[in-house]
């Protein structure tokens, strides 16, 4: 059984074209409600008819020039958002980690913010609070704990979010360009946490620009270009041809 | 809609923390802590005793406890309704890379309101006590009428919330609507001072109904109208289920349009 899988997707967004009065209830009343304006020009499609399959237990990367619809697939998955066209169809619990410290407060310390993070991304209080040790001594933050984390450098933020980020347990694991978080010391703690959930066979997406990382790390590529898989396999060979097209 | 209560009951951890976040937040580093919250009602009281009870000589016993009991409700209400209707928005940066029931932001609103009033209840009685009045056994009506603010503002703020993510103008709107409804509502003035032939704009104002029904059992210590109170559950219910379906019908375009 298939732990992801995409059927036909596809996702548009509507642009906002800044026009007097164009977002008011004056103009929904006027224009909108009467010619339901749907124009093509409006409306960009972010994903147009994309297929794939994630196995469990497997590592897949995505690359893609900026705004090629990579986010987009990760929101999908996370159900952020829905499909236009298509179904999404997900196995497993899925933490999505689309942002390191949702919901982070600057005044409260970093001890209260990892406890709101954790309960956002889906942990219970109990979960929480049994792994808050490891948590901050794994973003070797123990010291500066209990100050707001308005005081910590972005380098600790990002620490601190990762932290909480890789001791949720989930069975699937969306990431979306966070890893390249803290110094190298901590960049290395970061991978072999990656390597240990790739060894307990969780499922992992990630999209990256770290062209290196797909090739020697994931089980699979996929090339996205202006909302369509242009090509999809053997990272090695989606690597080098979007490297080529590209570079 | 049995579905929208337990999906509300199953996230309570979170809708408990992010009160707690929204509590601690405000009040972090501030000498008065949590009793700032009753220092604006308690400014507002004074304006009000000094406009009406002296330069206008409006003639009503222990007037600021009447103030009091009003006001404290009325600002759950209003602050509660103005921050609500900005969550979906103000909360943009979760709902766009969380997961999450948005239903629950304006909740998390109301709640925290709903905190200040519940703490402000205590400080209420004193102040009703030390004007030598005796509250008696109408207070146990207390947590019914609450419940049934509770359930009206929330079913607002989940219509104002969802339609101010595409009109932002309701984030103009509301505060100047809530300060004419303020001043519609009998609550620094007493509804017999209202002439007979507006008495309309009473009856047919549900938050009047409510703060007259808080009056009852502050002030007077008497039983609120209990049809007045049977209308007003059932409008809330009403409006709860119209609040769950329009929510429901704009929820999937909020991680896009916020």
């Amino acid at each position: 059984m298939a732990a992801i899988e995409l059927k036909g997707v596809s996702k548009k967004y509507r642009r906002h074209i800044e026009r007097p009065l164009a977002t008011t209830l004056k103009s929904y009343f006027l224009r909108d409600l009467w010619h339901r304006r749907d124009d093509s020009k409006d409306v960009i499609w972010a994903l147009h008819n994309v297929d794939f399959k994630v196995g469990q237990g497997t590592t897949v990367g995505i690359i893609g020039r900026n705004g090629s619809g990579k986010s987009t697939l990760l929101k999908l998955i996370s159900r952020i958002l829905k499909p236009d066209v298509g179904t999404v169809t997900v196995h497993g619990k899925v933490a999505a980690l689309l942002e390191l410290g949702a919901g982070f407060h600057p005044e409260l310390t970093g001890r209260e913010n990892v406890i709101i993070n954790g309960i956002i991304l889906g942990l219970t209080k109990s979960e929480i609070k049994s792994k808050l040790d490891e948590i901050i001594d794994f973003a070797e933050l123990r010291e500066y704990i209990d100050d707001p984390i308005r005081t910590y450098s972005s380098g600790m933020y990002m620490r601190l979010g990762f932290s909480v980020a890789v001791h949720i347990d989930p069975e699937i694991l969306l990431i979306d360009e966070v890893l390249a978080v803290g110094d190298a010391a901590f960049t290395r703690k970061c991978m072999d946490r990656m390597n240990h959930f790739k060894k307990v066979g969780k499922t992992m997406v990630l999209v990256t620009h770290d062209l290196r990382m797909v090739r020697s790390w994931c089980d699979e590529g996929i090339w996205l270009n202006r909302g369509v898989v242009q090509m999809q396999g053997n990272p090695g060979d989606v690597v080098e041809a979007y490297a080529k097209e590209t570079l | 809609m049995i579905n929208r209560l337990l999906q509300i009951y199953r996230y309570r951890a979170l809708i408990q923390i992010l009160i707690i976040r929204e509590l601690k937040a405000r009040y972090r580093g501030t000498f008065l802590g949590f009793l700032w919250s009753f220092v604006n009602p308690l400014v507002l009281m004074a304006i009000y005793v000094l406009v009406f009870s002296i330069y206008l000589r409006m003639d009503m016993e222990n007037y600021p406890v009447f103030l009091l009991c009003g006001i404290l409700p009325w600002a759950w209400f209003s602050s509660g309704l103005s921050e609500a209707t900005l969550s979906i928005i103000g909360n943009g940066s979760l709902i766009k890379k969380v997961y999450l029931p948005s239903e629950i932001f304006p909740l998390v609103s109301i709640g925290s309101n709903m905190v200040h009033y519940l703490l402000s209840i205590p400080i209420l009685l004193i102040f009703i006590v030390s004007f030598g009045m005796e509250p008696s056994w109408p207070l146990l009506l207390l947590p019914l009428i609450f419940l049934i603010q509770f359930v009206f503002t929330y079913s607002l703020a989940l219509i104002l919330s969802s339609l101010a993510v595409q009109f932002r103008d309701l984030l103009h709107i509301v505060p100047n609507f809530l300060m004419i409804w303020f001043f519609l509502t009998p609550i620094f003035y007493p509804m017999t001072l209202v002439p007979e032939k507006y008495r309309a704009l009473v009856d047919f104002n549900p938050m009047a109904q409510l703060i007259m029904a808080y009056q009852d059992i502050f002030f007077y210590n008497r039983i609120p109208s209990i049809p007045g109170l049977a209308v007003l559950t059932g409008l809330s219910c009403v409006l709860l289920v119209i609040g769950f379906s329009l929510f429901e019908a704009r929820k999937d375009l909020f991680a896009e349009e916020v």
